[in-house]
């Protein structure tokens, strides 16, 4: 099936700064891919090249199959960076504007700005509003004409816990409607519990890429309890079982290779005589697995 | 995107911009009080008289003349209008949400060719008002003759705005193109035109434009004189410099529209080759 998104060995530098090198991503329908990565890691210069603002120097990205044009663009909702709307325009005005762009009914602006809890404000001229606010008025620009695919860079930038909230129950919502929404943000635990793919970038570069749970499994630690825990250490490393060992105590935190997993620890020591009071596989968080990439 | 979207959304734009309408209002008035403060001055010299300005068909001339002076007001509220895309990033969200850079360019045309549409009526209006006042015997062939100044001065302003257009597209700085926009016409280019031997100077884009709407013939004009722009009386005035030698009206006019399309062209390279 041909992917929404398919961006091949995509470059871009500023200068001697290297913003993304040889990025490569593919974004299936109905995915919620998430982006992550450190600041200056290259997440908004690949949704600016993707959205059609920044050419890449190297590379190809096609929409669904497609070279990049702007009548594809006027179907995908982006938010990149920070809202952008004209200040001395009332929200409705401003959304009329995109509505026009869009070739989308202008009636849907009442719908979105409800959505957004914005409402009210219709009449109020886009600088008086809040920060939150302001973000919130950029997602109802993102959600006019109810796209299928939606580019999101930090979309809960500036908002508080609620609204926070509120966007995640957005885009949740939107992803029940098997739409494809790109997702970069810093709030992990947000992109944790909402994606179900995820990129990570450092310095430009993905240094890792898949099924979010894949990603988070892929390395999951086993934490052991037994009166011998220096016995089976050894006899771990020996067999050639773990990638590594850490010892407290009693307990042993083992991070196994690739192919093993709780239960052929469990079977191994008591084939070796190790009596086990305690097994357990610790998961993973995204946010350690994240720190424990972008540290590597 | 369809035209008629990028001119509504172009007309939502400017039309709620309190700047633009204060801009445009200052220049109708402007415009409005030199024209009227002139015809009511009162000067007494025998056989020269200010009324002659204001008659068919000589006011066609005189009206854009003066309207010319004030270009500088709509260029300078091309550059605050397109500006104003730079500095709110809406061009930039524009694109993301679907416009073309072309699409970008056509809005800003659009622009340029509405504000010139608007001085140019603006001036027409007045010179009905005024001709037909000051007018006696007003005859078909006086009425139409040099009518069609009004449209090289709707060339001029095109041209005018258009170079500010330009301006703004390369720095991406309001302020920096204005007074970039001003030091060129008013400093720059006149100082390095001295650098150049005189029949090339007529050349040069500042130049060209506002030779389109040259300062009318007062002397000729005031004192009654009818006779045509060629007539001995006009050559001679030439020939003592008080009047400049021009270049033909349809070279100027000519070189104005290839000068505007130019700078239209290098806005459109500017655009389509910049990040936004």
């Amino acid at each position: 099936m041909e992917p929404i998104l398919n961006i091949r060995q995509i470059s871009k530098h500023y200068g001697r700064i290297i913003a993304v090198q040889d990025l490569s991503i593919e974004v299936g329908a109905g995915h919620v891919f998430g982006i992550l990565g450190p600041n200056g890691s290259g997440k908004t210069t690949t949704l600016a090249i993707i959205t059609g603002v920044i050419s890449p120097d190297n590379g190809t990205y096609h929409w669904y199959g497609r070279s990049a044009s702007a009548a594809i663009r006027k179907n995908i909702g982006s938010l990149i960076e920070v809202p952008n709307f004209y200040p001395y325009l009332d929200l409705v005005r401003n959304l009329i504007l995109v509505a026009r762009i869009k070739n989308k009914p202008i009636e849907d602006i009442e719908r979105v700005l409800k959505l957004t809890n914005l409402w009210d404000r219709r009449k109020s001229r886009y600088d008086t509003l809040s920060l939150g606010m302001k973000q919130r008025l950029a997602l109802s620009a993102v959600l006019l004409g109810d796209p299928d695919v939606l580019v999101l860079d930090e979309p809960a930038n500036g908002l508080d816990p609620e609204g926070i909230a509120e966007v995640r129950e957005i885009i949740k919502s939107e992803a029940k409607k098997q739409k494809t929404i790109i997702l970069a943000s810093h709030i992990l635990d947000e992109v944790e519990k909402v994606c179900t793919h995820v990129a990570v970038l450092k310095k430009g570069k993905s240094i890792a890429q898949g099924r979010v749970h894949e990603l988070l499994a892929a390395d999951d630690p086993v934490v052991v309890e037994c009166d011998e825990p220096d016995k089976l250490k050894s006899t771990l490393v020996r067999a050639g079982m773990s990638a590594s060992i850490e010892k407290d105590g009693n307990r042993l935190i083992i991070v196994l290779k690739s192919g093993y997993g709780a239960r052929d620890i469990n079977q191994f020591a008591h084939q070796q005589g190790i009596v086990l009071t305690h097994l357990e596989t610790r998961k993973k968080s995204l946010e350690s697995q994240f720190l424990e990439l972008v540290k590597q | 995107m369809p035209m008629k979207s990028i001119i509504f959304n172009e007309y939502t734009k400017i039309w709620s911009y309190r700047a633009f309408r204060v801009i445009i209002l200052l220049h109708f008035i402007l415009f409005f009080l030199v024209v009227l403060v002139t015809s009511r001055l009162d000067i007494t010299i025998p056989g020269f008289s200010t009324d002659y300005l204001y008659q068919f068909p000589n006011i066609w001339e005189f009206f854009p003349w003066v309207a010319s002076w004030f270009n500088l007001l709509l260029a300078i509220l091309v550059i605050v209008m397109t500006g104003n895309e730079y500095t709110f990033r809406t061009f930039r969200q524009h694109v993301i949400d679907g416009l073309s850079r072309f699409d970008l360019l056509t809005g800003k045309g659009f622009l340029i060719l509405a504000i010139a549409v608007y001085s140019m009526l603006m001036v027409l209006i007045f010179a009905l008002l005024f001709g037909f006042i000051f007018t006696r015997d007003l005859t078909m062939a006086m009425f139409v003759q040099k009518t069609y100044i009004l449209l090289v001065y709707f060339v001029q302003a095109v041209a005018y705005m258009s170079a500010g257009f330009l301006l703004v597209i390369l720095f991406r700085n309001t302020a920096l193109a204005i007074v970039l926009f001003i030091l060129y016409r008013l400093i720059i280019e006149p100082v390095f035109r001295l650098f150049f031997p005189p029949e090339t100077r007529l050349y040069f884009p500042m130049k060209v434009i506002s030779n389109l709407t040259p300062m009318p013939e007062f002397l000729s004009i005031s004192s009654g004189n009818q006779q045509d722009p060629d007539s001995v009386d006009t050559l001679n005035l030439r020939e003592m410099g008080i009047l400049a030698e021009d270049l033909p009206v349809y070279l100027n006019l000519l070189l104005a529209v290839g000068y505007t399309a130019l700078f239209i062209f290098l806005a459109w390279l500017l655009l389509r080759k910049r990040n936004l």
